[in-house]
């Protein structure tokens, strides 16, 4: 443990994983909310150290943000305890540890951090670099461009061209999401309203 | 000896944010709770980034180098936002207790922690 | 070299487990924001220290990202419950 950072990391993940547990076993789901938050933030933390800032300015913005929300909105429409009944299902418990020791087990055949190697090194990457860095004009024997000689910044370039089915396809998937939310989230009429309270009133 | 002081302070604040939680598990009830939050965490951050601020000018000193103005600027930045913020924040969260209905802790008979 | 920054990231990080403990005990919903909103603070000052310990660029931002969410998310949080009722 003679890293500093190593050290504190380690100390990060046992309390999200403190966390989690603790999100899990608590009845009481507003709590089991603001446990998610913490969590999240956790995990932003953990995200910024593994040098993925995008992914941690997500994960602070939506995870600790919006996600919070989100669910506290969800907690009127419901009550906020769960239901009392047994918490253990062993199904799932196999399911988890059974996809959890897979992904272990391949984890195993991942290449070294920042390996040269790397399949995803060798295999189009340098194509890709050699299109495109510092080659905004690669002239009459420069390799074939598939950038049109525009864009001299090799992300923004794989980002733009290469990606772009990637994020038209996130935005299907983040339009579908903002659907479901609308859907569930939308003013209830009146009759519905009726039934939910009566319901929490008995439960 | 700024780099002595810079250590001093950290360790401080670190001191000061860490006894400030340790109020918000150990007083006895709601309001009291949000005394140690409002207070020692302010202080806590203030010192820790002074700390900080002052390493690094202190770090560029010893090394000749120009001080990283940008990064001081950042830190002093987070500071008076953190400086503004943790006192707004505790007192919305007192009132919207207020407005809630939470009764305050009189030391008669009200069993704490009465969750679960 | 670093071990002032590293006891009081320490220091910090037993701060944040305590502040977890009492967003696990609540009682009321109030609190678990209280106790969020702490942890958030922590953080703030955590990135910031971890930032420096680890010599990296681009954690400041994200300390000043994180200020900001956790106080907006604090004050939607409390909007919010206030408005509605809640059974606590």
């Amino acid at each position: 443990m003679s890293d500093p950072v190593l050290l504190i990391n380690v100390i990060l993940l046992v309390i999200a994983v403190v966390a989690a547990i603790a999100a899990m076993w608590t009845r009481d789901l507003l709590g089991a909310v603001m446990l998610m938050g913490i969590y999240s933030l956790l995990l932003a933390v953990e995200w910024a150290n593994l040098f993925a800032m995008d992914v941690s300015y997500t994960e602070a913005a939506v995870g600790a943000g919006a996600a919070t929300i989100l669910l506290l909105t969800a907690l009127t429409r419901t009550g906020t305890r769960e239901k009392a009944g047994p918490n253990f299902h062993p199904t799932a418990l196999l399911t988890v540890i059974v996809t959890g020791a897979l992904l272990i087990y391949g984890t195993a055949d991942m290449p070294r951090f920042g390996d040269p190697q790397a399949p995803a090194t060798v295999n189009v990457a340098p194509e890709y670099i050699a299109q495109n860095v510092g080659k905004v004009d690669a002239g009459e024997d420069g390799p074939e461009n598939d950038f049109g000689d525009h864009v001299p910044n090799a992300v923004t370039a794989v980002l733009a061209s290469y990606r772009g089915y990637d994020t038209m396809f996130e935005t299907a998937v983040i339009f579908t999401a903002g659907v479901c939310v609308i859907l569930i989230l939308r003013p209830l009429s009146p009759s519905a309203r009726r039934e939910t309270a009566q319901s929490q009133e008995g439960a | 000896m700024m780099e002595h002081i810079a250590h001093a302070l950290m360790i401080l604040g670190g001191f000061f944010a860490f006894s400030g939680s340790l109020g918000i598990l150990r007083m006895p009830d709601f309001y009291s709770r949000l005394h140690p939050a409002g207070t020692a965490d302010t202080l806590g951050q203030l010192l820790v980034f002074t700390g900080l601020a002052l390493k690094i000018i202190a770090v560029s000193i010893a090394d000749e180098v120009p001080v990283d103005g940008l990064s001081i600027g950042k830190l002093v930045a987070i500071s008076l936002l953190l400086f503004v913020t943790t006192p707004t924040s505790t007192h919305a969260i007192s009132r919207a207790a207020h407005l809630r209905g939470v009764k305050p802790w009189t030391g008669e008979k009200e069993r704490e922690d009465a969750d679960e | 070299m670093n071990s002032a920054e590293l006891i009081t990231a320490l220091l910090i990080l037993a701060g944040a487990f305590l502040a977890l403990i009492r967003a696990v005990k609540g009682p009321t919903v109030f609190d678990r924001v209280l106790a969020v909103n702490v942890f958030g603070t922590k953080t703030v000052i955590l990135l910031a220290l971890l930032g420096y310990i680890g010599n990296r660029s681009g954690f400041l931002d994200i300390a000043i990202l994180y200020a900001l969410v956790n106080f907006l998310g604090t004050v939607a949080l409390l909007r919010f419950v206030e408005s509605r009722r809640f059974f606590q």
